[in-house]
């Protein structure tokens, strides 16, 4: 298991390094650049920031410079936002990208796997086809609609809930943004759930059980369930990795201090620095999450373990 | 290791007569089953009785789709959503197929019990083998877990599953087909159940395992007076088990009563057609092993062989070996999936091969026809070595070189239609046909192998196991190859298209002068087809004779167990045969003393490394170097339950 999950990780160092890579030079590709404004600067003072920064040097120099500086755990500076260092604005949003994302990564799984089951349970029937219609609406309508229609109705209208803002992370500023964020993948996980559990009703081994004389409960928990999930799990590395970019959008709809909208202001303005920090730390995330669900991949089926 | 296990169970066919005088314990009258499909109500089991008394064997028999599996699924509430049962299934004075489903689960799995066909499928892959069997005992009897496991571990140890309290906390994927099927077994007495209902329990297994699970069955049955109706397809597993048979075809019975009479005396004609489709291996009196002359086991039956025909093929000493990838501080190994096989086949010659899974008679196949590289030694076609030939000459040669799968559907492309599949081979060897001659080539040769050329633009899953079959026969046949290897090509079919197929490859071979090479698992079928048969076991080469001889006077003591393990379709021979029983499973063919295994002598002098040399004992018959059967033998310790 060990050996396995180190495997894992040695394998996701070159990817790292490619992406970081082609992501330095594609952002050095744009025209344009962090002390460019409406207003041009004298350019002495855009000399010395330039030196500052290490843009005067070659685009080669640079990028040795800024792997080696990452290999030290330094995201180095923020071009734009001089007082604060990429990794220290990077710490101030991660609390709330955390909150909002972790919620949405929780009630996705809770909510589509049991909607799946149930799916799978009444399937071709009233709940089955109610649900499928929901689903298919979380999936097709972008969030970036379905979230100011949200504040529409809830936050003008009905007037239950805050149309944005964190509000010291009072749960009813919480609850758009996690929906909104959560949606599309409540409708995917309870699909993969539903087709999953299918099969897994029809297969041998389920009509062994039942020829043990199980009752309906103990073989739908311990017989039907784990094996149900693995599709399900193996889903949850892109999931987590849609809820991060997804929550870039999301937080800037709904005007949350996260990381995302530092990630959108830095993208906007040039700031090399910030983009590329925010683009590293997402991408070490990604690959936890998708560690972590190896693991609990190789927990579910005994047969991956080896 | 070895030990004879002679079984003289002719007495036991009386014990029927006796049994039948109490009330049945399952008693089903009057059975229906329909289902709702698509194309309409399907009748599946059409009004069908059985009576099922303590302590004997009934075998149900008929070929796929005769209902004969759906009758008992209903008896256990396990049909499909869309199927409905009526009529009675009585048990306890409870009818299986009305009460209520709280008390149905009361009575399954503890009064009656169900062994799948396919073993590997049919344990739950995330629970350990303890867990899913002391549930058995919870649900049932209440047991607490100590008392469930200590249970479990016991009846892993009545159905011979050596080290039974390791295996407790084992993952089915650990266990080996047979040993799955010996759990599967052991759950389902965990309750000592009044019936037993076994459905093909033995089919996906080898023929030796399936001797032993049998043998496991029959002494259940006599230990504890289970009741058991096995449904299978397999006339010789009948023969050596059932007390009384019941044949289906078209959900109904077209004929039922004891062994004897059925085997002996049938008298409907799907019965007779059944029994004379069954390929049989000749059984032959011990004492013929000494006296066996050469004209004795000339080619008998079979069609002659031209003495001097020449020979196509020749194979030298071909090895493949496959690495095996080590882990973070062990070396990659070499598995030697083929080890060292040599033979010569003639113009219009059959070569049987034989050899239980994992034997390497696949991957000896691939290596012939150059689909897996060879690491050793050298094949020949017409003189000229394959091995070294260019991909240019290779793929000019192919067209006499030409394999059949076995299985029939998907070895076929789902989106082309047959007619295609058949076509393709002419469209790369020769491609300057003209499209209408290409058609009547193909609307040819489909008339030729029995297949109605109006079929040509259907696609495969429209046609059956059997008509599939000879697209794939068609398709290799449509160059007029000069060598066509059938790989366990009639394996997955009924009995009664089996033998079809069979007449057909057989005069396809005697029009076009084909050498065959014809992979089986089952000794049975090569018997019937085959010239010369090759033993095969991990890779090597044990025995190769001609047929009859290799039947009338096997030499190896591998060959011997596996002669002696298969059924055969007469009960009062099948069951006065004295067997002779290898325990335990193979060998690892990662092992590189594997191939010793039949000659412990020398491994015990310290020669791991010794290759069994192989000699001719009679002309034409080569037998690998082996110890006596006898020096072979240990104790005969078996523990009987």
């Amino acid at each position: 298991m060990l050996s396995f999950a180190l495997k894992r990780l040695l394998t996701t160092i070159p990817v790292l390094w490619i992406a970081i890579t082609a992501c330095f030079f594609i952002l050095r590709l744009a025209p344009g650049g962090p002390f460019d404004g409406e207003r041009p600067l004298p350019e002495a003072v855009k000399r010395n920031l330039e030196a500052h920064y290490n843009l005067d040097k070659s685009l080669i120099e640079q990028y040795f410079i800024y792997l080696g500086n990452l290999l030290q755990g330094d995201l180095g500076p923020s071009f734009i936002n001089q007082d604060f260092s990429v990794s220290e604005q990077l710490l101030i949003g991660l609390p709330y990208t955390l909150i909002v994302g972790g919620l949405a990564f929780a009630l996705s799984i809770i909510v589509g796997v049991l909607a799946g089951i149930a799916g799978s349970l009444y399937r071709n029937r009233l709940p089955d086809v109610a649900l499928g219609a929901f689903i298919l609406a979380g999936l097709v309508i972008p969030n970036f609609l379905v979230a100011p229609i949200l504040q529409l109705v809830f936050g003008l209208q009905l007037k239950w809930l805050p149309v944005g803002g964190w509000g010291e992370g009072a749960v009813t500023h919480l609850v758009l943004p996690v929906t909104v964020l959560a949606l599309p993948h409540v409708a995917r996980i309870s699909r993969l759930t539903r087709g999953a559990m299918i099969e897994v009703m029809h297969s041998n081994y389920i009509r062994t059980a039942r020829s043990k004389g199980l009752s309906d409960m103990r073989l739908l928990m311990r017989h039907a369930i784990k094996p149900a999930l693995t599709p399900v799990v193996s889903y949850l590395g892109p999931a987590a990795s849609y809820l991060l970019t997804g929550s870039l959008v999301v937080e800037t709809i709904f005007g949350l201090p996260g990381i995302g909208r530092y990630f959108i202001n830095a993208a906007l303005n040039r700031d090399y620095g910030m983009v590329l920090g925010t683009v590293v730390f997402y991408m070490l995330l990604i690959i936890v999450l998708n560690l972590i669900v190896d693991i609990v991949y190789a927990w579910l089926d005994p047969r991956v373990r080896h | 290791m070895l030990l004879i296990h002679g079984t003289n169970r002719v007495a036991i066919l009386n014990t029927a007569v006796v049994a039948s005088q109490n009330a049945p314990v399952l008693d089903i009258s009057n059975l229906h089953v329909r289902f709702q499909s698509a194309d309409g109500l399907v009748h599946a089991v059409k009004g069908v009785d059985v009576q099922l008394h303590q302590g004997e064997c009934l075998g149900v028999v008929g070929e796929s789709g005769s209902g004969k599996s759906q009758t008992f699924l209903a008896a256990m509430g396990l049909l499909a959503k869309n199927g409905v049962a009526t009529g009675s299934a009585m048990l306890h004075g409870h009818d299986l197929l009305t009460v209520p489903k709280h008390e149905l689960n009361t009575l399954r799995g503890n009064r009656i019990a169900m062994i799948f066909q396919d073993p590997l499928t049919s344990l739950t892959p995330h629970l350990r083998i303890g867990e899913q069997m002391s549930e058995v005992l919870r649900v049932h009897q209440g047991f607490d877990s100590a008392k469930a496991k200590k249970t479990s571990a016991d009846w892993l140890q009545r159905v011979r599953i050596p080290e039974a309290a390791r295996r407790l906390s084992q993952y089915p994927h650990e266990l080996s087909g047979g040993m799955r099927q010996r759990v599967m077994i052991a759950m389902c007495m965990l309750c000592q159940p009044d019936v037993l209902i076994a459905d093909e329990p033995t089919t996906a297994l080898d023929v030796t395992i399936q001797a032993e699970i049998l043998d496991l069955m029959d002494e259940l049955r006599r230990e504890h007076k289970t009741a058991i109706a096995l449904i299978t397809h397999d006339m010789g597993v009948v023969a050596r088990m059932c007390d009384r048979v019941q044949v289906m075809r078209y959900g109904e019975y077209v004929e039922a009563g004891v062994s004897e009479q059925i085997f002996y005396r049938p008298e409907h004609d799907y019965t007779r057609m059944l029994l004379e489709a069954v390929p049989s291996i000749p059984v032959f009196d011990a004492e013929l092993n000494e006296v066996a002359s050469d004209a004795n086991v000339a080619h008998s039956g079979r069609r002659a062989l031209d003495a001097n025909a020449p020979v196509m093929l020749q194979v030298q000493d071909l090895k493949v070996e496959f690495a095996v990838p080590g882990g973070w501080f062990s070396a990659p190994r070499k598995l030697a999936a083929v080890n060292g096989i040599s033979f010569a086949l003639s113009e219009g010659e059959t070569l049987g091969v034989v050899g239980e899974s994992g034997s390497g008679k696949s991957t000896l196949a691939r290596a012939i026809l150059q689909l897996v590289p060879a690491s050793h030694g050298t094949v020949s076609w017409l003189g000229s070595s394959l091995g070294q030939m260019d991909k240019l000459h290779m793929t000019g040669l192919r067209r006499d070189l030409q394999i059949v799968f076995q299985d029939p559907l998907a070895s076929l492309n789902p989106s082309m239609s047959i007619g295609d599949s058949i076509m393709e081979p002419l469209r790369v060897h020769e491609p300057d046909l003209a499209l209408s001659e290409r058609t009547g080539r193909v609307a040819l040769m489909m008339h030729r192998v029995g297949l109605d050329p109006t079929l040509i633009n259907r696609y495969p899953h429209e046609l059956s196991g059997g008509q599939n079959q000879r697209v794939g026969i068609a398709r290799a046949m449509i160059l007029k190859p000069k060598l066509l290897i059938c790989d366990e090509a009639v394996s997955a079919l009924d009995v009664s298209i089996q033998a079809q197929i069979i007449d057909l490859i057989k005069s396809l071979q005697e029009e076009f002068k084909l050498s065959l090479i014809f992979i089986s698992h089952d000794l049975s079928v090569v018997y019937e087809v085959a010239h010369r048969i090759m033993v095969m076991y991990l890779g090597s080469l044990v025995e190769m004779a001609p047929a009859v001889s290799l039947f009338a006077r096997p030499q190896h003591p591998y060959t011997r167990q596996l002669v002696s393990a298969v059924p055969v379709a007469d009960p009062v021979k099948e069951r006065s045969r004295q067997r002779i029983r290898l325990i335990g499973e193979l060998t690892s063919p990662m092992d590189p003393t594997a191939r010793l295994r039949f000659l412990p002598s020398r491994l015990q002098a310290g020669e791991a490394h010794h290759v069994p040399a192989i000699d001719e004992c009679f002309e034409g018959h080569f037998v690998a170097e082996h110890d006596a059967l006898e020096s072979l033998l240990m104790a005969p310790s078996r523990a009987l339950l």
